[in-house]
């Protein structure tokens, strides 16, 4: 099942759910709406090699924004760290940010139990956009478990910034 | 949970779910069909500053259909009303229509209960496709909850047609002043309709 406003807002009272920092404001009827990160990252490699590592450049959001462009792929990450102790979580973009041209993520929407970070996005934008960190963006919602917990242990645990692929440890 | 088909049937005709027009061929075992309408909006060209209100242009989908160039956004609209007071939607494309090259949605599958409305659909074509109105485009499904419902009452409430993004409303809002900490029993009304202006989530 997924979790209500109000039973997000119980369950992270009762530490079952992890969101920091949390405004109050941000509590949605079936979800909690994150925001951007002031940090955005590229990959600067001329062709991506799952078994070799990945070149980057950081880029830091200036106050004035930073215009993203159509055709190439951007990594940031929510403003917040959030995630479920006791249950598992999923990461969507908000209708607004949509309605934008802007994907926050290409096909990987699940955060698996345990799993408390600051989400890496993947964002992709149809016309040339001009976003702020801050800016609310995604929404995560919670999904109730049937059957015993395995705790997230994988190689994301602990995210605080903009984390590129860790594919390479695949290979490793 | 996800609902079936005969239970989202049963659902909306006991009101729990709407689904205006419904028809009972378009019900899939765990899904409802909903199909597109004959209006979009596509965004005048240059750079989008989600601070800012972005001009659109309207296309109108005639009898011949109208082909969508590839990798540009269009704002489409669902022919139906639909959303639920007692569940979650999200939405999909049907399998028929991502197998042509087509997303229907970036990222932006999560509805919110109690939003009732005519869905803005973002239609991205990686080839060429002629898309037709009335056309069977996506397939709405529904999520049992856990926890108290609070209903939507957010910027895209009672949506009829297909809208821009009004995320530039969030910082319309922002220069209002900061409401202080919120009144837990003295004035539930208020504490509803102070939360309406802030549920902007979508």
């Amino acid at each position: 099942m997924v979790l209500t406003g109000s039973e997000i807002r119980r369950m992270r009272e009762a530490g079952s759910i992890v969101i920091e920092p949390f405004d109050e404001r941000q509590i949605e009827q079936n979800s909690y709406g994150c925001c951007l990160g002031a940090e955005i990252l590229e990959y600067s490699s001329e062709q991506i090699d799952p078994h070799l590592g990945l070149q980057v450049i950081r880029h830091t959001i200036p106050e004035e924004g930073l215009v993203l462009h159509p055709n190439r792929f951007y990594l940031g990450q929510t403003a917040e760290r959030i995630g479920g102790v006791h249950f598992a979580s999923e990461l969507y973009a908000n209708l607004s940010t949509a309605l934008c041209g802007m994907f926050i993520q290409t096909s990987a929407p699940l955060g698996h139990t345990g799993a408390v970070i600051c989400w890496t996005l993947e964002i992709v934008v149809t016309q040339p956009l001009r976003v702020y960190a801050g800016a609310r963006i995604g929404k995560v919602c919670f999904w109730t478990n049937l059957g015993g917990e395995l705790k997230y242990q994988g190689r994301y645990v602990g995210s605080e910034g903009v984390v590129p692929s860790r594919i390479i440890m695949d290979s490793k | 949970m996800i609902l079936t088909g005969t239970e989202i049937s049963r659902r909306v005709h006991n009101g729990d779910i709407t689904i205006a027009p419904f028809l009972s061929k378009n019900v899939n075992p765990n899904s409802y069909n909903f199909r597109l309408a004959a209006d979009m909006k596509v965004y005048q060209e240059g750079v989008i500053d989600i601070k800012e209100e972005k001009p659109t242009d309207d296309i109108h989908i005639g009898p011949e259909g109208f082909v969508l160039e590839p990798m540009r956004l269009y704002l489409a609209t669902t022919m139906e009303t639909m959303g639920s007071t007692k569940f979650v939607p999200t939405y999909a494309a049907r399998s028929s229509i991502a197998r042509l090259g087509m997303f229907i949605n970036l990222s932006a599958s999560l509805g919110d209960i109690g939003f009732v409305g005519k869905w803005t659909i973002q239609l991205l074509a990686i080839n060429r496709i002629r898309v037709y109105a009335g056309m069977d485009i996506g397939q709405m499904m529904f999520w049992d909850v856990q926890g108290d419902i609070d209903l939507y009452d957010g910027k895209y409430q009672g949506a009829t047609e297909a809208y821009a993004s009004r995320i530039f409303m969030d910082y319309q809002k922002k220069a209002l002043p900061v409401p202080m900490a919120m009144p837990s029993t003295a004035h539930p009304l208020e504490v509803v309709d102070a939360r309406a202006a802030e549920l902007d989530g979508v």
